[in-house]
């Protein structure tokens, strides 16, 4: 099993009104479509998979049914180092769904993996004020309802 | 779509406000009439009508792509009806579907119109939609993306490479304000303009953006009529003739949306369409532009090169785009002068150039403005549409 955090329980925050409790409270899970299940899967073992097309060579992100570059079917996965640089952030306090105010503030970043993909995830295990453009980062999964959703944190020297 | 071929010779709006009271019927017939008198038309004159896809919106959405408008109107002489939904880019596609009725004869007036009534969706309904909208479920929604992280994201980026200071970005609000400060139809008709200190003191919703660079949902509606370029000239009215277009697609999700590319777009969709209209930059009178949050505007006042690299900041906060400023740009204020009505925004943007152009802006009136470049996104960023309208062709 890989290095993962869970999520805590969650309950709304104290004081909320009756009237917003018809807000939907479940934290969502990946949307998986067939061809991806395999990047999910991936994840569960510790693995942060690439669709590679064999025919033309591409490093396909997100994954695709067909090679979005040349509509092969003749897909293949490799497995990424896990390593990656911050393209850019955004650290949130505030005006989030509800279901996630129980984890502000938390940080989205789009980092660049050593692959040549660009992926949408959380800065973790740092301090907001600490996260900057460029800065060197790893895979670390996070647990959700089964899922394990990548996450990067900081590379320790 | 070639030079000069249709113009807009009718507007009706009224102004974004949180008015429950005002359905969504009852905008549209104050725009609708507005707009075909304006354009000194009777009723049955209008033989096609498009209506902006009212986003989170499902009731108003049906009836209108089941062809109540018409109906409801009393539009005897109607020949066609449809809706048109490209998120922010709706209105450009509707005044593209006006322009296709026009020129294959199907139509000779088509009126164009937008409404939305954000202010009767239930909370958690507003919440839910536009919490996904535009979001991709798989690789960014479970990570706890937002719209405004999307847009913080771009803009922590965008300073990142043009060193673009926080009061440079504040003073955006302030210069979009001052023109909605001035703009009857605005939710911030002569309110205060708020100063880069006060913009800088609200709170913090994501980095880089602060509570007041955010918007604010509205509730608004306005109308277009359009003819053939022809038959404007004959009618002897204010009009505004389109003279160029141009587009390029991005992406639809934004993690794959490629920065470069998107700059690349900007630039050379004002490229053709000011070749395409005949003008250079130092022709355009106002750059109308719509970009829904104001973190963007000195990025793209550095690709349309309005501003020099690295400068836009410093020319919005030395006042240049402001009222009164040298280089007037986006007059009604944007979405965050003019209150946000989805995809509303672009049709009120689109009036704003067409009133200009017709001398009717009031207060806001631009001296001598002859052209104006007008753009359009659709959704989240997925494409740029540039346009260039002026007021003769
Ligand atoms: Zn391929």
């Amino acid at each position: 099993m890989p290095a993962a955090v869970r999520d805590s329980t969650i309950s709304p925050p104290s004081g909320e009104r009756r009237s917003d409790m018809e807000f939907d409270m479940t934290k969502p899970v990946p949307e998986v479509q067939p061809w991806s299940e395999k990047f999910w899967e991936g994840t569960k073992e510790g693995k942060l998979l690439i669709q590679v097309c064999k025919d033309c060579k591409s490093k396909i992100f997100y994954p695709r049914k067909y090679c979005p570059e040349c509509w092969s079917g003749n897909l293949d996965w490799i497995e990424g180092s896990g390593r990656a640089k911050i393209y850019s952030f955004s650290t949130a306090y505030s005006m989030v769904e509800p279901k996630f105010m129980d984890e502000l503030p938390y940080t989205i970043a789009y980092v660049d993996l050593e692959e040549g993909i660009r992926m949408m995830t959380r800065i973790v295990d740092c301090e907001p004020a600490d996260i900057a453009i460029g800065m060197d980062v790893e895979v670390i999964f996070h647990e959700r309802g089964g899922f394990y959703l990548p996450y990067f944190r900081p590379v320790r020297q | 779509m070639s030079k000069g071929k249709i113009a807009i010779v009718g507007i009706g709006e009224v102004p974004t406000a949180n008015m429950p009271t005002r359905t969504h019927w009852d905008i549209i017939y104050d725009t609708c009439m507005e707009a075909v008198k304006d354009a000194g038309l009777h009723k049955n004159d209008i033989e096609g009508v498009v209506s902006v896809s009212p986003q989170a919106q499902p009731k108003i959405t049906a009836e209108l792509s089941f062809g109540k408008l018409p109906e409801e109107l009393g539009l005897k002489g109607c020949k066609d009806t449809v809706s048109c939904n490209a998120g922010g880019a709706s209105t450009s596609n509707c005044l593209r579907m006006a322009e296709q009725w026009i020129h294959s004869g199907i139509a000779k007036a088509v009126l164009v119109q937008h409404v939305t009534v954000h202010s009767t969706i239930p909370l958690a309904d507003q919440i839910n939609f536009f919490a996904k909208a535009g979001v991709d479920l798989q690789w960014e929604y479970p990570y706890g993306t937002t719209y405004n992280i999307i847009m913080g994201l771009m803009a922590n980026r965008f300073m990142h490479e043009s060193g673009c200071t926080p009061e440079q970005m504040a003073s955006v609000v302030t210069a979009l304000r001052s023109w909605a400060s001035r703009d009857p139809n605005s939710f911030f008709y002569k309110k205060d303009v708020p100063s880069v200190e006060k913009v800088l003191s609200s709170d913090l919703l994501n980095t880089p953006l602060h509570k007041r660079e955010s918007n604010v949902l509205g509730d608004g509606g306005c109308a277009m009529v359009v003819v053939s370029a022809e038959d404007a000239q004959k009618m002897k009215r204010p009009a505004a003739y389109k003279l160029g277009d141009s587009v390029r697609y991005f992406s639809g999700t934004c993690v794959m949306r490629d920065f470069k590319k998107v700059e690349e777009g900007f630039r050379v969709t004002a490229r053709e369409a000011m070749a395409q209209a005949g003008i250079t930059k130092e022709d355009v009178s106002i750059w109308n532009c719509y970009l829904a949050y104001p973190l963007a505007h000195p990025l793209v006042a550095e690709l349309l090169e309005v501003a020099p690299p690295g400068k836009a900041g410093q020319y919005f906060l030395e006042g240049r785009m402001s009222f009164g400023g040298d280089i007037p740009w986006s007059t009604i204020g944007d979405a965050p002068g003019r209150g946000h009505t989805g995809s509303g925004v672009s049709a009120a943007h689109y009036v704003e150039t067409a009133r200009q152009l017709m001398g009717k802006a009031g207060e806001r009136q631009v001296k001598n403005c002859r052209y104006v470049y007008q753009n359009a996104g659709g959704g989240s960023g997925f494409n740029n549409i540039a346009t260039i309208w002026g007021k003769e062709i």
